[in-house]
């Protein structure tokens, strides 16, 4: 995982405006694949919040699935880094985990900006 | 190729990957929707992912195995990465497995290996020998027993298509697509037409010991008739 993220750090949490945006450099080509992709995993990421506050541990393993599966494909390694986490946290039924993770997947895609080259 | 993935932004990837190498894609998010498209359709390769909504790839890949499509090559694209996945995966019959996150280049290479095991691939022989035909790539021509056969360009691609693919069943839609293209509007009488028109001139019919057979609402298989088999089917009792 890239060290520029910090997403683990817990203090940072709930800090995101403060934080300094993260720059991920893209292939061209991935161009409007990837205009796609933050919008989507935020829309899966409400449905995980949805799904923690219902005990739905099933789904979320299955969102944590796809993203631990799509992420690095589009250059975001860390966001497959975070899913792999949702996946293990979620068979295991660790809500305070599962929460933390949330935070920090938030945290990333509000800091994430995209070039391409 | 096809692909059958849930996760739209990973299907869309695979998609754009396969597209950038040259290859057409259908893309089929649950496995029962692929089953159904296999009952019209035939594919060169197909990426299989395990976890899908309604069956499992592992589901999909005996149904397939058991099917008329069994030889099928199957590349599996899952995030699942136990070692006793990867061994039930290969033990049902996939071709290759590869865990995601999956890199372009390695799965491109993946797929192509895979074709051309299974004998779909583009690099074929420029000249192809089979029984009394004589097929000629490279100056489009077609020999019977030595002698020229004359086809317009359209019903040569047909030839060459159904002659090396003996023995597999091709549905009409890999078959307009292989022979037209992707986008050419090609009518099923169209089809059928020149169909009839290569079964007559190249004379596979039974009596030549071939079968140029059409399977009902699917499509075509060339068959070589077993040689013991008596080539000309007269009842001599009539």
């Amino acid at each position: 995982m890239s060290s520029l993220v910090g997403v683990n750090d817990a203090d940072q949490v709930g800090r995101t405006s403060a934080l300094p945006a993260l720059t991920v450099s893209i292939e061209k080509d991935l161009e409007v694949l990837v205009q796609r992709f933050p919008a989507r995993k935020r829309e899966d990421l409400d449905s995980v919040r949805i799904a923690l506050a219902a005990g739905d541990f099933e789904t979320i393993r299955r969102i944590g699935h796809d993203l631990k599966g799509a992420g690095e494909g589009f250059g975001f390694p860390e966001l497959s880094a975070f899913g792999a986490a949702l996946e293990s946290a979620a068979i295991v039924r660790n809500e305070r985990a599962l929460g933390e993770q949330l935070a920090a997947v938030e945290q990333f895609l509000s800091r994430l900006r995209v070039t391409f080259r | 190729m096809a692909v059958v993935e849930d996760d739209l932004s990973q299907a869309e990837l695979l998609s754009h990957w396969l597209e950038l190498a040259g290859h057409r894609c259908h893309h089929y998010d649950r496995g029962e929707g692929l089953m159904r498209a296999l009952d019209q359709e035939s594919f060169d390769v197909l990426v299989l992912d395990w976890n899908l909504p309604d069956i499992s790839g592992v589901d999909v890949l005996k149904r397939i195995r058991a099917s008329q499509q069994a030889s099928l090559p199957i590349l599996f694209v899952t995030a699942r990465n136990r070692e006793d996945d990867v061994v039930m995966a290969l033990r049902q019959g996939a071709d290759d497995y590869m865990v995601k996150p999956v890199r372009r280049l390695e799965l491109i290479a993946r797929l192509e290996a895979i074709a051309r095991r299974g004998k779909h691939h583009n690099e074929q022989p420029e000249v192809l020998e089979l029984d009394v035909y004589r097929v000629d790539c490279q100056t489009r021509t077609v020999t019977r027993e030595q002698r020229p056969v004359e086809l317009t360009a359209k019903d040569f691609d047909l030839s060459v298509l159904f002659l090396r693919n003996v023995g597999r069943l091709l549905s009409r839609g890999h078959i307009r697509e292989s022979v037209w293209g992707p986008n050419a509007v090609v009518t099923s009488r169209t089809l059928d037409t020149h169909v009839s028109r290569i079964r007559n001139k190249l004379g596979l019919t039974p009596e030549n010991g071939w079968r140029l057979a059409a399977v009902y609402r699917y499509g075509y298989r060339l068959e070589q008739l077993d040689a013991a088999v008596p080539r000309t089917p007269r009842n001599s009792e009539s």
